[in-house]
């Protein structure tokens, strides 16, 4: 299923005012859930998708926003709307700035889709001119670099999605 | 090493050490292209001229009894880099205290892509590896540390010499670098695997290339006189060794670094400077915070120096 597929579905369950949907197919599995009537709670708020080859969070994100923007503000990207299972966070554990490459010029250690395995380096973050590798503490694919480069980074953001290999 | 001046015959050594006196013949060719004096050949046998300024595992492992670092000493006479050999083997589970000497670097490494100039035995290159049972983020002073060790072992040699700490842990004389440190940690989430502190000082060189000569010196360019790395390297190793064993053992040592760096830095305080990081920003500096990050007074605030990266602008 593509993004269009997926948005042409969403705009008529909104049309038809569908609260529910549950699809599968093969490999793919999507369940939509949405607050249609005035009285949801913003918990009911729920979408996501399992297929293979995998969707990426932002790809999901687009679709979902009209969703839910009809009783609760907008999901921001911090929000999270995405719940994904087996998807992996890899956080900072110290306050520093973020450097995606080795040296200033050299190619990234890794991009989203790559395939990492546990204990491979990531990225490095400094403080006082101390250098530290984060490694991935799962196997899997990076799904998502969640900040830029030179950008500074406080004790336990979010710095790599990664999808956890099952 | 007690006689290490001695007259020994070529055939000697061969027996010694297995194999013939044309290999031997050959072994010291190298030696001496390396840089010792030897004086003779297989015929007389041969004899040093000097006990080498050579950073030899024989030579300092007494000198530095009773520290974390006398067990684990690797010398190179030629290496790429010694952070860059001590991290691989920290990786491969070198022990704490595991050190790196290198008499020449071909690819020492600075911060971000600088280079560390690295001319043959004019100046030590040094690599240790550590293993502090600390939270990454508690582990960071170490940086700091290394720094204020260094200044305190060349003021142990020589208490005339006072050089300057800049943030995090560069020392100048005269205004000018005389040595760098990178460190490198290893770690997860809640406990560190291994730090490797890389730490470079210019001691003998007489002169450097044109593109350095404004901002490197050397302690024989700032005092006059030769000093012995072998000697200096095991102060080094000492000092580094009370400050580590410090930070680890006793609650008050996170605050003793913080003050004697204070004390032991012009520029901490009162400097204008520029911060290239974070899309770069100029103020005054005013102290360290109680994790030992630079503080600077902005015209919009006061703001925290995360990395290395501190430019003076007088």
């Amino acid at each position: 299923m593509n993004q269009k597929e997926l948005k042409e579905l969403i705009e008529f369950l909104i049309e038809k005012d569908i609260a529910e949907f549950e699809l599968e197919r093969g490999d793919v599995k999507v369940r939509i859930k949405r607050g249609g009537g005035s009285s949801a709670a913003p918990d009911t708020r729920y979408f996501a998708v399992h297929s293979a080859p995998p969707v990426t969070p932002e790809m999901a994100t687009t679709p979902a926003v009209p969703v839910v923007a009809t009783t609760a503000p907008a999901p921001t990207q911090e929000a999270a709307p995405v719940v994904e299972e087996n998807l992996h966070i890899v956080r900072s554990p110290i306050v520093g700035t973020f450097y995606e490459a080795p040296s200033p010029g050299a190619p990234p250690f890794v991009k989203p889709g790559d395939m990492v395995e546990a204990g491979q380096v990531l990225c490095i973050v400094e403080a006082m001119k101390l250098m530290n590798e984060i490694e991935s503490d799962v196997a899997g694919e990076v799904v998502k670099k969640l900040v830029t480069n030179g950008q500074p980074i406080e004790y336990g953001q979010e710095l790599f999605a990664v999808r956890q290999r099952t | 090493m007690d006689h290490a001046t001695v007259v020994v015959s070529g055939t000697k050594i061969a027996e010694e050490i297995g194999t013939s006196r044309s290999e031997v013949w050959r072994l010291v060719q190298q030696l001496r292209r390396l840089g010792v004096e030897i004086a003779g050949h297989p015929a007389t046998g041969y004899r040093l001229q000097a006990v080498p300024d050579l950073l030899l595992p024989d030579v300092l492992a007494p000198l530095v009894r009773a520290t974390i670092f006398d067990k684990h000493i690797h010398h190179y006479y030629k290496i790429g880099s010694t952070n860059a050999a001590a991290m691989e083997a920290a990786a491969a589970g070198a022990p704490e205290g595991s050190v790196f000497f290198a008499e020449e670097q071909i690819a020492g490494r600075g911060r971000g892509a600088n280079t560390w100039h690295s001319a043959r035995s004019s100046g030590i290159y040094c690599s240790v590896v550590l293993r502090p049972l600390l939270p990454p983020s508690e582990a960071l002073i170490i940086s700091l540390a290394a720094g204020l060790a260094l200044h305190v072992a060349i003021q142990a040699i020589d208490p005339k010499l006072s050089p300057d700490l800049k943030w995090p842990n560069d020392l100048l004389l005269d205004g000018k670098k005389l040595s760098g440190i990178l460190t490198e940690m290893n770690a997860e989430a809640t406990r560190v695997r291994h730090i490797v502190i890389g730490i470079g000082i210019n001691v003998n060189q007489a002169s450097f290339p044109p593109e350095l000569r404004d901002q490197a010196t050397s302690l024989r360019l700032s005092t006059a006189t030769e000093w012995s790395r072998v000697e200096l390297t095991a102060t080094l190793l000492k000092s580094l060794d009370r400050e580590y064993r410090n930070l680890l053992e006793k609650p008050e040592a996170r605050q003793s670094i913080l003050r004697r760096f204070e004390e032991s830095s012009s520029s901490v305080r009162g400097r204008e400077v520029r911060v290239e990081e974070n899309g770069g920003f100029e103020g005054t500096t005013a102290g360290l915070d109680a994790r030992g990050f630079l503080q600077v007074r902005t015209a919009h605030g006061m703001r925290t120096v995360l990395s290395g990266t501190v430019r003076f602008l007088k």
